[in-house]
């Protein structure tokens, strides 16, 4: 069932592509309303000065460190290089600084200087996509639920508009949950770390720290199956409860946690996947002039497309698998 | 090839009017024995040259080498560990000479381990990563320790006499009353100048957990350092015994260490010297005894999950050095990057100074959660590492590197720690780099993720991203730490005086590192090595000062270079040289002029050429000094047609002006084109490259995209919550 779940998933993924294709603009488009005020700024730096080759057919490590000293706040280092990026953002969201860093931890020797690590102006600029994910999120769902998904923009404005103040009240209940879990790792981190810090050899605290990492990781991945079960529950039952929707959501996930859960563990693996061959590729790849340059840019947007479109055979699979479950009529893909 | 170039270059340079401009320096004027630079850089100092071969012991142009120190401070100790109670007895007969040339009565001791004694201690009370506070979030008492002489005797002919009573602590250099590291005991009769008196020591102490400071116990890994009680240094006509402060490392006098350390049978030992018996006792313990002449200061460890690699350093030009790397188990994988370092670390430094007289040298990786690691002794040194670690980090190999490093500077040269950090970080830093760079190309860079919450020493996040193609050279980091906080003290100050822990850091580590390095710049790559060479030779098993070292500078370079150290050393001044262009075409007359009957005459506005770049021009080229420190800079001129100008300005005033007139206009100009001033902290300001506005752009847009998809990746990221 986990299988063919995810199967149908990528079909209606796959057919509503142009979806994915849009969702990836406003994607786009956000992102560039920084990265295009980033481009000046790092232009007028670099215009009259040697360090402009030298970016340019590479990485000019001491131009960047004066530069970025000037620019403290700045998140253009190379720590996002290369498969960089993933891991950056996953430490980020595991140290609860997504979204707009409202589940900052503690650093224990510090405890009242609770400091998110990105930019506020990225980190607001990502609290405002979120919120349009979740006005999209209902236009998506409305999209994914036809036996024949289709989507035109006129219809996914329309849905996303029909279901926003519910999936909105969702999104923020599970914010709540999500405060909830971030609050109860915070104290269990610190008890983790103090076992990692009092092994006695690096396996056993590498273990210790890779461990609740993890864990968290799966909480935060539990968490949003169950919160996607609810949108799904919302739009496929109509559910005008955002909180009924919720707790109907976790019973379900509960109930048949292995299928639920197994779904979401092997899209998961599907993104990593996908990373894992980005990688090699990243590598080896060199851009320089504009050519390169657009050939690069379509690259990194058709793994960006990957991701959203991975997000929405997820969703896609948990249509299915929820319909499923719920004893309802097999469908086509 | 490169100086014929130059020449080359300026001969034909002659065709263009050249003209330098500065105003009058309203600064002080310019030291009257300043020398000029040269301006060949072969190589350039960010490609530091290969490494020379080692100078031969009876090099008659060389200082000689002493065949041993003064060896007027030489212990012979006794100790026995607990290791479930952590706790250490021990007993010392110090043989002391005086050589302070008058009669003394009053002997300064060092109880380092007093530190850790309470939370008011002076190290307890101060900040940084080695300070002796004990964790508050754990609130546990493992972290104190303690250091308890019980008796004091003086041996003589005549029988003993007990100084105990006499013990009293003392605080030289600040009033803190609660402070136990130093302790001061009386003779009742003066020890005559060249005398030679005994002083036998008992002494308990409680080791500290090791998770900050240097010495301490993580399991049964016990680090065992600045152990037992030391006599100060008669240094300047007094004593000096300074107290423990948090920053603060160490300074002793050279003799003879003879120990026996008895820990239970199965635990390995490494300490300084080379093990001479080993001997099963019936109670369980194994006895060791190392022995090792002409050193300052006597460390060991021991644990029983040390695990022995041996090795041997052995060239042409060095005396064969036996390795013995005590590895964690986990880290066995990286044994052979330890010792591959270590040989780097006395080929290099052998070369650049003057080459490790002693039989051996003992690695030590420092157990998880230890604090332990990245420390120098005589003999012995600890590294540090990860369980991951990628080649392009050099770790282990960039702080085994410089803690072998230390053999030389701190180690065989015995300077100051406690009030000219700089003479052993410094000296030590400036080599490390260039070692590296040599041995193993520029460090790449990496961020480690999924750590602690809270990073404290001797732990790291396990998991390690190297960015690919980002690549730091030599001085990069240093650079970036000045940038910080070069102005926060002048460099020459005690450690104890510094504003900050990152004040501490960078001026005994970073800009000492990059003052040397601009020396080299100056002075040539030759003569650097052969200061040195001049220094590390003169004064090994000695104390020289920060006057000593400049001294050596002035006599190798035959110029008084003192003007260079106090815009480095004894300034908190930043360096920063810039560079800007104005190139304009030659002005055509327009408006009035005389005509030839006298009368004026409008002439017209001639049309602009049709090509931008149709000369004739006439370019400026503005050097800047934006910092504080003056220091003399070369400067190259491209012009359009490939033509190059080297320029000379002696950097006193804020800027000078360079002019130019001819066909073509200036295509780039670089202050400090072989990138000699190491110190400058902004070298992107150093050049000015003309209509490379496309050339920017393409940059600016390349990594600006880069970022993108690390934005659109995050704000995805994002939709896993809400």
């Amino acid at each position: 069932m986990i299988l063919d779940a995810a199967r149908r998933g990528l079909a209606r993924a796959w057919a509503l592509r142009g979806l994915v294709v849009f969702l990836l603009l406003v994607n786009l488009l956000t992102a560039a309303v920084l990265a295009v005020p980033l481009a000046r700024t790092l232009r007028e730096d670099l215009t009259n000065r040697g360090a402009a080759d030298t970016m340019l057919y590479g990485f000019d490590y001491r131009w960047w460190s004066a530069w970025a000293d000037a620019h403290p706040d700045t998140t253009f280092t190379p720590e996002i290089l290369g498969t960089g990026f993933a891991f950056k953002n996953l430490d980020l969201l595991l140290h609860g600084n997504l979204p707009a860093g409202l589940f900052v931890l503690p650093d224990p020797e510090h405890p009242d200087e609770r400091r998110a690590a990105v930019d506020s102006t990225v980190l607001a600029l990502g609290a405002a996509y979120l919120v349009v994910q979740v006005f999209l999120g209902g236009g998506i769902l409305a999209a994914l639920r036809a036996p024949q998904p289709e989507w035109t923009v006129r219809g996914t404005l329309h849905g996303a508009g029909f279901y926003f103040g519910r999936l909105l009240r969702l999104a923020l209940l599970v914010l709540l949950v999500d405060a909830a879990l971030f609050g109860l790792y915070g104290p269990f981190a610190q008890w983790v770390d103090g076992q990692a810090r009092e092994a006695v050899s690096e396996r056993t605290a590498i273990a210790w720290l890779l461990g609740r990492n993890i864990l968290l990781l799966l909480a935060l991945l539990g968490v949003n199956m169950v919160s996607s079960y609810a949108r799904v529950l919302i739009v496929l039952e109509e559910r005008s409860s955002a909180l009924l929707a919720l707790v109907s959501g976790a019973a379900l996930c509960l109930a048949r946690f292995a299928r639920t859960f197994g779904h979401v563990l092997l899209m998961a693996i599907l993104a990593v996947a996908g990373l894992a061959l980005w990688a090699p590729f990243d590598r080896h790849w060199e851009t320089v002039g504009y050519k390169s340059q657009v050939v690069t840019f379509v690259l990194l947007e058709a793994f960006v497309f990957f991701r959203i479109f991975l997000r929405v055979a997820t969703l896609g699979g948990q249509v299915v698998l929820a319909r499923r479950l719920a004893g309802g009529p097999a469908e086509g893909a | 090839m490169r100086a014929l170039s130059l020449v080359v270059a300026a001969v034909v340079s002659g065709a263009f009017l050249v003209r330098a401009e500065a105003p009058v320096p309203s600064a002080p004027a310019s030291p009257a024995a300043r020398p000029t630079p040269p301006i060949e850089c072969q190589p350039c100092p960010l490609q530091p040259p290969p490494l020379p071969t080692p100078a031969a012991p009876d090099d008659p142009t060389l200082p000689p080498l002493p065949k041993q120190s003064p060896r007027n401070a030489s212990y012979t100790i006794e100790a026995r560990l607990d290791p479930e109670r952590h706790t250490i007895q021990g007993s010392l007969v110090l043989e002391w000479r005086n050589t302070t040339g008058q009669p003394q009565a009053t002997f300064p001791f060092h109880l380092y381990w007093n530190a850790f004694r309470n939370s008011l201690s002076t190290s307890a009370r101060g900040e940084g990563r080695r300070s002796a506070r004990v964790r508050g979030e754990r609130r546990d008492t493992r972290g104190f320790g303690y250091i308890q002489v019980a008796s004091v005797r003086q041996q003589g002919e005549g029988g003993e006499a007990d100084l105990t009573p006499s013990l009293r602590y003392v605080h030289p250099d600040d009033p803190n009353a609660d402070d136990r590291t130093v302790a001061e005991v009386t003779t009742p009769a003066p020890v005559p100048p060249e005398a030679t008196t005994r002083f036998k020591v008992d002494w308990t102490a409680q080791m500290p957990y090791g998770d900050v400071g240097r010495a301490g116990w993580v399991h049964d890994y016990h680090f065992v350092a600045q152990w037992f009680p030391k006599i100060g240094v008669w240094w300047r006509g007094a004593w000096n015994a300074h107290e423990f402060h948090p920053f603060s490392e160490f300074f002793s006098d050279y003799g003879v260490y003879d120990v026996q350390l008895t820990v239970p049978q199965g635990f390995v030992v490494g300490a300084t010297g080379s093990m001479q018996t080993a001997r099963d006792n019936a109670d369980g313990t194994r006895t060791f005894r190392f022995h090792q002449d002409d050193v300052h200061d006597f460390t060991w460890v021991t644990s029983r999950r040390l695990v022995e690699r041996l090795d041997r350093f052995e060239e042409a030009g060095y005396p064969p050095v036996d390795i013995r790397l005590l590895v964690q188990p986990e880290h066995a994988h990286l044994a052979a990057r330890y010792i591959a370092a270590t040989k780097i670390s006395l080929r290099s430094y052998g070369a650049w100074s003057a080459p490790y007289p002693y039989p051996g040298v003992t690695v030590v990786d420092p157990a998880w959660n230890s604090a332990s690691g990245g420390m120098e002794y005589p003999t012995l040194f600890t590294g540090g590492t990860a369980l991951f670690a990628p080649a392009a980090l050099q770790s282990p190999e960039g702080v085994t590197i410089h803690e072998c490093g230390h053999q030389f500077w701190y180690g065989l040269v015995g300077t100051n720690e406690f009030e000219e950090a700089w003479l052993d970080e410094g000296f030590n830093s400036y080599h490390d780099e260039k070692a590296a760079q040599i041995a193993l190309g520029p460090q790449g860079f990496g961020k480690r993720y999924f750590g602690p919450l809270a990073s404290g020493r001797g732990t790291r996040a396990p998991w390690p991203v190297v960015a690919p193609d980002v690549w730091i050279r030599r001085g990069d980091s240093q650079l970036a730490a000045l940038r910080k906080f070069g102005a926060l003290d002048e460099m020459a100050r005690r450690s104890w005086d510094y504003r900050s822990a990152d004040s501490y850091t960078v001026n005994s580590y970073d800009k000492p590192a990059l003052s040397l390095q601009t020396l080299e710049g100056l002075v040539g790559d030759d003569t650097m090595t052969r200061i040195l060479r001049t220094y590390a030779r003169r004064y090994r098993f000695a104390h020289p000062t920060s006057a000593d070292f400049i001294g050596v500078v002035n006599e190798v370079t035959g110029a008084d270079y003192r003007w260079f150290f106090d815009q480095t050393w004894y300034s908190s001044e930043q360096c920063d040289y810039a560079i800007r262009v104005k190139n304009e075409r030659v002005r055509d007359l327009a408006g009035y002029k005389e005509g030839p009957d006298g009368r004026l005459v409008l002439v017209p506005p001639s049309p602009p050429p049709r090509n931008k770049d149709e000369g004739p021009f006439e370019s400026e080229v503005i050097v800047e000094r934006r910092g504080g420190v003056r220091l003399p800079v070369e400067i190259s001129v491209q012009f359009a047609d490939g033509r190059i100008v080297y320029e000379r300005w002696d950097g006193q005033y804020r800027w000078a002006r360079f002019r130019y007139q001819g066909a073509v206009k200036v295509h780039r100009a670089d202050v400090d084109p072989y990138g000699k001033i190491a110190l400058d902290v902004d070298p992107g300001n150093n050049s000015w490259v003309d209509d490379n506005a496309r050339v920017a752009r393409r940059a600016a847009s390349k990594w600006a995209m880069r970022w993108m998809f690390w934005l659109q990746n995050l704000l995805e990221l994002q939709t896993l919550l809400g």
